[in-house]
């Protein structure tokens, strides 16, 4: 658990220097609270406090590097259980999974069609996961080596004998991927495969007891790069050992579960597959294995990654798009407003419920309420004319009168020079505009 | 060493409500359900009894909706035009544990129907299945507040769950509600303190709170469903810490939500790197709903067919045999 | 040249000459009369409406010849000499800051804080050199400065040109015997005048506080420490906006908006400044010494140092501690060569005006933690003890000083303070200041018409009216709901007096931004409300303030009453302390660089906190146990 800035405050010189570059010592302890400056730049910290500030910032779940030096994939270093909490650090890595005996051309076909475009963001699948079905080390190989050559991600091997794995590893050299995995059974060589290669290790097991004990021995052996695999399948039971696994490790920094988790999707069908994945995605996998792999399929998933693992610190916002409510035409009337949630859905509502159709122009704000973006010289003359301009608003109206929110009436005479446009001021209070409306544009 | 799991301790559970009222309890409904209970987050069963398994409503209009994709033909294009048939469809068809019964014609801007008519149209919905039935209106506050008394006194015993109040137009809804011995649908606007002050205003009223559902409004995926998710798990973990104002159960409405996006009705064609609509249409609304099944949603409304059946084996999957 | 055409006020019998096609709002500011207005002459605000009686007016915009009737003067133009009528609804009256006065929690002036030793920063000291021998034989300079280095302990003195070019004559007029006053700060004294012989003459300072809708100024005997006089107005920066952001926008927006504004501010305090002298029989060159406290911006404006920058992300002031000015560089009313100190300040929105109240409350000198509140139309929170001290700032609006409230006024002659509501049968009393007619509401009546209207039931606790009761006081106007206080037989105004729905509202946030201020203190500080040993409160909602009304609309933590101080204007008094004191001015210094501004914007957790807070009196009723 980290330290609160006034406990952190506590151990600093409380002299005021200024030369880590804050105001103040609390307002530096405040800011290492809540991570976002290391402690290391106070100059004038004692050795004890250095010592206290560095245990406590010690995550309580490791980092886990998957594939190439180079460009690998993270999993892991998570602080919370709620993203309302704090913001999630590590995307859940998602693995498509084929078996060695499958058409490999097939599904790398398949699997290069896992990168999307949605709302000017880039999702793609992270890793393709090989398992042995075959029982055949060279077989096995010759497939691990395909998917290096063609597939373009960190892979994960998926077998429990350790020369099946340790026959695939020579060709992988510096390729890092994700063995998968050890048992009671082998993980002594399979730990030590692991080491020589410098390969990330899951960790097996069949209960959690089991899992703590066996990640101790690992750990013991000298391999920390873990992920832990309670060898639930269930969906219910999957979701019970996520949630252990977090808790022990976020809320009791249990050590033998400072590792990510990980979870299979288990199901037949492809949609159900996906279904269970939400589950584990939202409750505390780091990385899920499925086999589901068309587009349609594995967009969904992404798409409620991208959207859980976003900061929740950000004020909900509109995309700053012209909506038009109700039969607009040309000569329908034109509301500024910020893309503040709030703020535009209100005023949404009150511009339907004067049931005269008109456009409403989000000015983007980042997120901020009209006075507030006012405040801070967001919401300016310029920026409408920008809005007005990315929206098209000249060629959708016939007419060039836009009606400004009653509560930055001042920016009238800017906007006017800015936008070439007639302003009107409309009411302060979006409970105003049925009345306008009526009064104007009737 | 032995692994204990770390149990949470919470002061209290999720408020119990039922719905629909049987012969004896002066409806016409052949069997009640409730929903909440909850003495534990979501699915953890070892935390806490969680005694009723969340619901899957199914939503169905009183007038053939035009703007619904074509992928939704097969299953109802006979029946769009009689919500009594579409509601049959639903229950013994699809297993919708409810009706969610939308007025849309009552709209000014659409057909603006009697409050008589739509009072007749819910009488008839009721005659055509024996589940408990939720009814919404047309969404126009000015229109509803006539609509939905004249429903609820038409539909006098029976126990529906009415919706939506919100804070701005909470009367008269309430009021209907303690008359006619109906539940409520509680509506805010993904904001957890204007939840809690409707539940505040609407109890104040004095209405049980076991006669409240709330509806903590959700977004579609990508269209900001994170925040609609974290309001649901603040406001379940809210309720197991005591705080009465916000142990009720929650209902999403997520059809709706879902139906609109591009990401669920956009063909191939328009934009290939998507894939096929018809998985990713059924996929966006399942998709939906289980993420906010994770964060503590009990009566997921849907559309879509194949999104109730995988939601459904979700659902069974996640209560392992437990919870009626 | 434009030709320049005269406008005639009435009954004022003032004259404004403006250029052609003027707006009637500028000629009367020219004149010196303040008008209404809160929207800085955009035309929305509707409150400058004026009767033009005679000759050419053209409305701004059309062009057109403008209407008869009331207008509005921003929106129109002078096209020749005009005479035109002020109605008294439009003025910004004439206003008496309260100072002192007794009620329920009567602003307290002594017992707070730590009584500082009384050492001014100004003072006269009178010498008499050895006149020069052939062995003594240093310059004039040096020989004044080693006897003052003997009488005052400073190293290094300043003085200017002027002064040193008659120094020759100075000292050998007085026969050796010379007056030096003296401004000392750290170890360095500014020699602000030198008289020959030992001169008798008073050293007077004054402490100005620059508020935002207010200015105040102590007339203080800085050889005695006591004040000789008070005098407080309205801020007439007001008619450039009521608010900072406005000022700065019109500051770094219209061509000469700063110096407009400088001299407005600088006027202001003239004004006081030159009535409080002469209502002493005292002289303005006997005034050598001035500490000013204000927020950050109107220090800036009080400057004319550009302000653009402390309402842009990341909300950098230009100088947070300014250096000292002297008096002629500002056209202050004083002594030419006076000294002026601006109180530093510790962020864009926690100004020397906060330090001011952090050093008259103490804060810094208790163990126990302190919870000192500013409300104004910025609301400002310091919370703290000796260890540790954190402020923040939100904007609160000025609905607790009567802004943006149809019937709002300030604490004045004819302002409703106190309000009853009988159940059942809604009727209301009221009680004015001065128990005349009613004109309006004051802060501290608008705090307690509020909890009164919520016990009533009239209104919910979301604060919505309940226009289903039984009442003809509830009713539909013309912006929406609202509800009848003061029927017009028994106003003083002959209109009736209404709370409006949109009133209500604008309360609602005001309340709500300085509650959910205080709880992110609180966060940041991981502590509970009960931690909070005891609560001052500043500001200007009247000369009293009703801690239980204030609890129950949810304005102020639920606390018992006896932790609660009304402090009234912290600003002025901390200002004086440091004329007074060496030792507080340092201390003052020392206090701007220890508080830790915390920036709400930076989080969602206040929005959060600030949405929680709309409600009557909180969405957590577990908060107010005893609402
Ligand atoms: S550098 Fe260290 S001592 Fe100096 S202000 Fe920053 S935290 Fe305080
Ligand atoms: S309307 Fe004239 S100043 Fe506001």
């Amino acid at each position: 658990m980290g330290l609160t800035g006034l406990e952190i405050y506590k151990l600093l010189p409380k002299t005021n220097t200024g030369d880590c570059g804050f105001p103040t010592c609390l307002a530096f302890a405040m800011a290492v609270a809540a991570g976002k400056i290391n402690q290391e730049k106070c100059p004038h910290l004692s050795p004890e406090a250095r010592e206290t500030l560095e245990a406590a910032a010690a995550p309580p779940m490791r980092l886990v590097r998957i594939g190439p030096e180079q460009t690998p994939v993270l999993v892991g270093n998570e602080t919370e259980l709620f993203r309302h909490d704090k913001r999630f650090n590590n995307q859940c890595a998602i693995a498509v999974e084929v078996a060695d005996t499958e058409d490999m051309p097939a599904f790398l076909q398949d699997f290069s069609a896992l990168t999307f475009e949605r709302v000017g963001q880039r999702y793609s699948v992270d890793l393709a996961a090989l398992r042995c079905t075959s029982g055949d080390a060279g077989r096995f190989r010759e497939a691990a080596v395909l998917l290096r050559n063609s597939a373009g991600k960190p892979l994960v091997l998926i077998s429990e004998d350790v020369s099946i794995m340790a026959a695939a590893l020579p060709v992988l050299v510096g390729d890092r991927p994700l063995l998968c995995a050890a048992t009671p059974q082998n993980y002594r060589d399979m730990t030590e495969l692991a080491q020589k290669n410098g390969c990330p290790l899951v960790v097996r097991a069949k209960s959690l007891t089991e899992l703590s004990d066996l990640t101790e021995k690992i750990v013991r052996l000298g391999h920390r790069e873990l992920l832990l695999d309670s060898g639930s399948r269930e969906t219910a039971a999957v979701l019970a050992d996520l949630t252990q696994l977090r808790r022990a490790a976020v809320r009791k920094r249990y050590q033998p579960f400072a590792y990510p988790a990980m979870a299979f999707a288990s199901a037949t069908e492809p949609l159900a597959e996906i279904v269970q994945s939400i589950v584990f995605l939202s409750k505390y996998a780091s990385l899920i294995v499925l086999k589901a792999r068309q587009p349609a399929q594995v967009l969904p998933l992404l798409t409620w990654r991208a959207n859980l693992y976003s900061d929740p610190q950000k004020p909900i916002q509109v995309e700053p798009k012209v909506v038009a409510v109700g039969a607009v035409s040309p000569a329908s009337p034109v509301y500024v407003t910020t893309n503040f949630s709030l703020t535009f859905f209100i005023v949404e509502s009150e511009v339907a419920n004067s049931k005269i159709p008109a456009y409403i122009l989000p000015v983007n704000t980042e997120g901020t309420s009209v006075l507030t973006s006012w405040a801070a010289g967001k919401l300016t003359g310029a920026a409408i004319y920008k809005a007005l301009q990315e929206n098209g608003l000249e060629s959708r109206v016939n007419h060039k009168t836009l009606v400004l929110p009653g509560y930055v009436a001042v920016l009238s005479g800017s906007t006017q020079e800015a936008t070439g446009w007639k302003v009107l001021v409309g009411p302060r209070e979006a409970s105003g505009i049925a009345k306008f409306a009526r009064e104007n544009f009737r | 060493m032995v692994f204990m799991p770390i149990v949470e301790k919470y002061r209290s559970k999720v408020q119990e409500v039922v719905l629909g009222a049987t012969r004896a309890q002066g409806g016409t409904r052949d069997f009640t359900v409730t929903v909440g209970g909850e003495a534990a987050l979501p699915f953890l069963h070892y935390e806490g009894q969680i005694p009723h398994r969340p619901l899957i409503g199914m939503e169905i209009w009183d007038t053939a909706p035009a703007d619904w994709p074509a992928c939704f033909a097969p299953y109802f294009a006979d029946s769009f035009r009689d919500p009594a048939v579409w509601a049959q469809r639903c229950v013994s068809g699809y297993g919708a544990d409810l009706v969610v019964l939308h007025l849309k014609s009552a709209d000014p801007d659409l057909l603006d129907t009697s409050p008589e008519h739509c009072a007749a149209v819910v009488s008839k919905v009721l005659n055509a299945v024996g589940c408990p039935l939720v009814v919404l209106g047309c969404g126009k506050p000015e229109k509803d507040n006539l609509v939905l008394p004249a429903v609820a006194e038409a539909a006098a015993g029976e126990n529906l769950l009415l919706g939506l109040a919100e804070q701005n137009n909470y009367k008269s809804l309430t009021a209907a509600a303690i008359v006619y011995k109906h539940t409520l649908i509680a509506q805010s606007p993904i904001d957890i303190n204007i939840c809690k002050q409707l539940n505040i205003l609407i109890t104040e009223m004095n209405l049980p709170a076991g006669r409240i559902v709330i509806d903590p409004t959700t977004a579609a995926l990508g269209y900001g469903l994170e925040y609609g998710y974290s309001i649901m798990e603040r406001v379940r973990i809210g309720a197991l810490q005591g705080d009465a104002m916000l142990s009720m159960p929650m209902i999403g409405n997520i059809g709706a939500e879902v139906w609109r996006t591009r990401e669920a009705t956009a063909p191939a064609e328009e934009n290939p790197g998507w894939g096929e609509q018809h998985d990713r249409g059924i996929l966006w609304e399942a998709t939906t709903a289980a993420a906010l099944l994770q964060a503590g949603l009990d009566i997921v409304v849907l559309r879509h067919p194949e999104a109730v059946r995988l939601i459904r084996q979700n659902i069974t999957e996640l209560m392992g045999g437990r919870g009626v | 040249m434009t030709r320049k055409v005269a406008v005639f006020f009435s009954p004022d019998g003032r004259v404004a000459h403006v250029k052609r096609n003027t707006s009637l709002w500028e000629a009367a500011a020219q004149a010196g009369l303040g008008l209404k207005g809160t929207c800085g002459g955009a035309g929305t605000c509707k409150r400058c409406q004026v009767l033009v009686r005679d000759g050419p007016a053209l409305e701004k915009g059309t062009g057109l010849p403008s209407g008869a009737g009331l207008v509005l003067a921003c929106q129109t133009l002078a096209a020749g000499s005009v005479t035109v009528d002020i109605p008294q609804d439009s003025r910004l009256a004439e206003h008496k800051v309260l100072l002192g006065g007794e009620d329920v929690l009567t602003e307290s002036d002594a017992d707070l804080g730590r009584i500082y030793r009384l050492q001014p920063l100004c003072r006269k000291v009178r010498l008499t050199l050895a006149a020069p021998t052939p062995e003594g034989n240093m310059s004039d300079w040096s020989r004044l400065q080693a006897a003052l280095r003997g009488e005052t302990g400073c190293d290094t003195f300043r003085i200017s040109l002027p002064d040193l070019r008659r120094l020759a004559e100075t000292l050998r007029s007085g026969n050796w015997q010379v007056t030096a006053t003296l401004v000392e700060a750290a170890g360095c004294a500014d020699i602000v005048r030198l008289e020959p012989g030992h001169s008798a003459g008073p050293a007077l300072g004054l402490a100005i506080d620059v508020g935002t809708t207010t200015v105040v100024v102590h007339l203080v005997d800085l050889e005695t420490g006591l004040v000789l006089g008070k005098k407080g107005t309205y801020n007439k920066q007001a008619r450039f906006g009521d608010d900072v952001i406005t000022r700065i926008v019109y500051a770094t927006e219209q061509e000469n908006g700063l110096s407009q504004l400088q001299e407005t501010v600088i006027s202001v305090v003239n004004q006081l400044v030159t009535g409080l002298l002469a209502e002493n029989g005292r002289h303005r060159r006997d005034v050598h010494l001035a500490v000013v406290a204000g927020n950050t911006t109107m220090i800036h404006l009080f400057l004319a140092l550009p302000p653009a920058y402390i309402r842009l992300e990341p909300y950098i002031p230009l100088a947070g501690s300014p250096p000292p000015v002297r008096a002629a560089e500002l056209g202050l009313a004083a002594n030419p060569h006076a000294v002026i100190l601006c109180l530093p300040a510790v962020a864009s929105y926690v100004g020397g005006d906060i330090v001011a109240g952090a050093l008259l409350s103490g804060i810094a000198q208790e163990q126990e933690v302190t919870l000192f509140i500013d409300i104004g139309t910025n609301g400002e929170m310091l919370l703290g003890n000796r260890d540790w001290l954190v402020a923040v700032a939100c904007s609160a609006g000025p609905a607790f000083e009567g802004g943006g409230i149809t019937f709002g006024m300030r604490a004045m002659q004819g302002a409703v303070e106190r309000v009853a509501i009988t159940p059942e049968s809604y009727e209301v009393t009221v009680e004015t200041i001065g128990g005349v007619r009613p004109l309006g509401l004051c802060g501290s009546g608008l705090i307690d018409c509020l909890a009164k209207l919520c016990a009533a039931g009239i209104i919910n606790r979301a604060g919505q009216l309940q226009m289903d009761f039984a009442t003809p006081r509830l009713r539909r106007g013309d912006d929406g709901p609202e509800f009848v206080l003061v029927w017009q037989e028994e106003a003083g105004g002959g209109k009736d007096i209404v709370l409006t729905g949109n009133d209500i509202k604008n309360l609602l946030r005001a309340k709500a931004a300085v509650y959910a201020g205080i709880r992110c203190l609180l966060k940041a500080a991981e502590l509970e409300m009960e931690a909070v040993w005891k609560v001052l409160i500043a500001g200007g909602f009247g000369s009293h303030l009703n801690i239980r009304d204030a609890i129950a609309i949810g304005l102020l933590p639920d606390l018992p009453a006896e932790k609660f101080t009304f402090v009234g204007n912290a600003a002025v008094k901390g200002a004086r302390l440091c004329l007074l004191s060496q030792e507080a001015l340092s201390e003052a210094q020392a206090l701007a660089k220890k508080i830790t501004y915390l920036e709400l914007s930076a989080g969602s957790d206040f929005m959060e906190e600030f949405v929680a807070a709309l409600f009557l009196p909180h969405t957590d009723l577990s908060l107010f146990p005893s609402v």
